[in-house]
């Protein structure tokens, strides 16, 4: 039986709105959803369609209106797990006083990771992410690619069983595109979870093996890549996935 | 979350609360303030003496120059008493006459650095200043990353508004230290007592940091925690100063229900004019600075508990981090 990275069983979140909280918005409808270990998993998804707001309940950032939810294993409330796991957000704002050094020992820091680890991991990343000769100086002077580099190399920090990437292409350049698929071969070759949530879909085409694509709160499909693929037009010009997805958002969108 | 973790926690967020007050430049702004306090006390000169005087038994006194306009054997008919000493400031750039011994002109000085500077103006100052700290830790695009490590949310809020007030506790120490220093080295006047200001500056400073930290997680705005915590020190000082009023002088045409009312937000709430009697005592200031007669009655009226309303106000800054721990618990982000 494979093991499991994360699960999401019949979960339900509610924001409340207004001053009474009423009936509230319905951001994730009910899903039950598994993502084995060792997978590159891809979240898709449009704008509002409840992928961020999953992703945030499995780190306990969000705690869900119903529903159960395991991470590695254990039920996200235990917060141990979290030491296995490394997370890259969109538009993260760390502290702009810090250097990438500074950045990188802090988050390692809490982390859990002892100083002597740190001490060779530190280095080692900023070396892989490009960072290395921009390593001393405050990071207010870098700009949005660079920050999303540091924030890719803070997600490796712990050499993380499940690494979630929420939308790590933004404002990367060719070259931190191309670095960023040599990161999620590497963890792939070493049999880690990958959950990549994003609207790039070349990237999930090429790296991605399995997809969940989340419409209005619920999951619309889940499957193989390939299988989506399959059911797509051959003369699309390339464009297959998106063909695909389209198809699936619609039937999800009148569902 | 096991003990060795939890202190690496707290490390990580002193080490990084120290990088920001640098950044910000705050360290070196509240270091300069403690630089000219310092060279002010170092400047100090006192010269002469007037024996020490009790509350009960205040002279007549005068100074040399208005003195010598007077015949002598009045003066000493009606028990004048001239004053001989004088204190310079700025290395002599400002003389007054000295109208008490020399311990009390040092401990004077004292009172107005610890009460004045420090406890009033120093503790607003910092208030504000550190106001911002924690709104943007909390901001959302500076705190999912860091909610995702495996440190609880209530070690990490509290670990950051800890590594605050151990800011301020550095630099309350090096204030009263280098003052007391400077003091010591320019009057030979080495008062152990002063060194009181640093605990009950802290715990002041803390206490109404928690109102603070409350503020930026309920709100993570800024300005609100920057007014919402000076409204809180106003309106302390109010109940704190009309409970005394209305304990020592019941009966001013107050309505008989204010007084348990009183009675009770008294107890509840922090007590900065206490803790300033507490200090005043110390130093025994009663020898050359009247204290408000409210204090004073209440003192003799052996209604003044200084441990009960340090411990009162100690509980009350507990309990508002132990809410705002609970409410960053239950945010969702």
């Amino acid at each position: 039986m494979m093991a499991i990275a994360a699960e999401f069983n019949h979960v339900v979140k509610r924001y409340p709105t207004g001053f009474l909280g009423g009936a509230g918005i319905e951001a994730v409808c009910d899903v039950t959803l598994a993502i084995p270990q060792g997978r590159i998993f891809a979240l898709l998804g449009p704008n509002r369609a409840g992928k961020t707001t999953l992703i945030k309940m499995l780190l306990t950032l969000t705690r869900p209106t119903q529903g159960i939810i395991t991470r590695l294993g254990e039920p996200v409330k235990n917060r141990r797990t979290l030491a296995r796991v490394g997370y890259m957000h969109e538009n993260h704002a760390f502290p702009r006083y810090l250097s990438a050094v500074e950045v990188l020992r802090f988050y390692g820091g809490l982390s859990g990771l002892s100083a002597k680890w740190l001490d060779d991991r530190v280095s080692q990343l900023l070396e892989k992410v490009g960072l290395a000769d921009r390593a001393r100086e405050p990071i207010r002077q870098f700009s949005k690619g660079m920050l999303q580099r540091l924030g890719l190399a803070q997600a490796l920090l712990n050499d993380p069983e499940l690494l979630i990437l929420d939308e790590p292409t933004e404002g990367l350049d060719i070259g931190g595109r191309q670095l960023l698929r040599t990161v999620i071969q590497e963890r792939r070759a070493a049999g880690k979870t990958v959950i990549l949530v994003t609207h790039a879909l070349s990237e999930v085409e090429e790296l991605a093996e399995e997809l969940a694509v989340l419409v209005k709160g619920k999951v619309a499909y889940r499957g193989r890549v390939e299988e989506l693929l399959a059911g797509a037009s051959r003369d699309s010009g390339g464009r297959n996935l998106e063909i695909s997805l389209r198809d699936v958002y619609e039937r999800g969108a009148s569902e | 979350m096991n003990l060795p973790e939890s202190i690496r926690v707290l490390r990580w967020m002193i080490r990084d609360t120290f990088r920001q007050s640098l950044a910000t430049k705050l360290f070196w702004v509240m270091i300069s303030v403690t630089a000219v306090c310092t060279l002010l006390c170092l400047s100090l000169r006192v010269e002469g003496d007037l024996p020490a005087v009790t509350e009960l038994d205040l002279p007549l006194v005068l100074p040399k120059q208005e003195a010598k306009k007077l015949p002598p054997e009045n003066l000493k008919a009606d028990g004048v008493r001239v004053i001989s000493g004088e204190v310079s400031v700025g290395f002599g750039a400002m003389t007054v006459p000295l109208g008490r011994n020399r311990e009390d002109a040092v401990r004077f000085v004292q009172v107005l650095l610890a009460g004045g500077v420090g406890d009033t103006a120093g503790v607003l100052l910092a208030l504000l200043w550190t106001a911002g700290f924690l709104p943007s830790f909390l901001e959302p695009h500076s705190a999912t990353v860091l909610l995702a490590k495996p440190a609880p949310r209530w070690l990490i809020l509290l670990g950051k508004a800890f590594s605050v007030i151990v800011f301020v506790a550095l630099q309350a120490t090096l204030f009263v230290g280098a003052t007391w220093l400077a003091l010591g080295i320019s009057t030979g006047i080495w008062t152990g007592a002063y060194w009181l200001a640093v605990p009950l500056l802290v715990l002041n400073f803390g206490i109404f940091y928690s109102v603070s930290t409350f503020l930026a997680v309920w709100t993570r705005s800024t300005v609100v925690c920057i007014f919402g915590v000076f409204l809180f020190w106003l309106f302390c000082w109010i109940m704190n100063y009309s409970h005394h009023r209305l304990v020592t002088f019941p009966g001013e045409g107050v309505a008989s229900v204010s007084l348990p009312i009183m009675e009770v937000g008294y107890w509840l709430f922090p007590k900065p004019v206490d803790l300033g009697a507490i200090f005043y005592d110390a130093l025994r200031a009663e020898a050359f600075q009247v204290r408000p007669i409210e204090v004073l009655k209440l003192q003799e009226a052996g209604q003044f508990y200084p441990e009960l309303a340090v411990t009162s106000s100690l509980l009350f800054g507990i309990v508002v981090f132990a809410l705002a721990a609970y409410e960053f618990r239950e945010i969702d982000y």
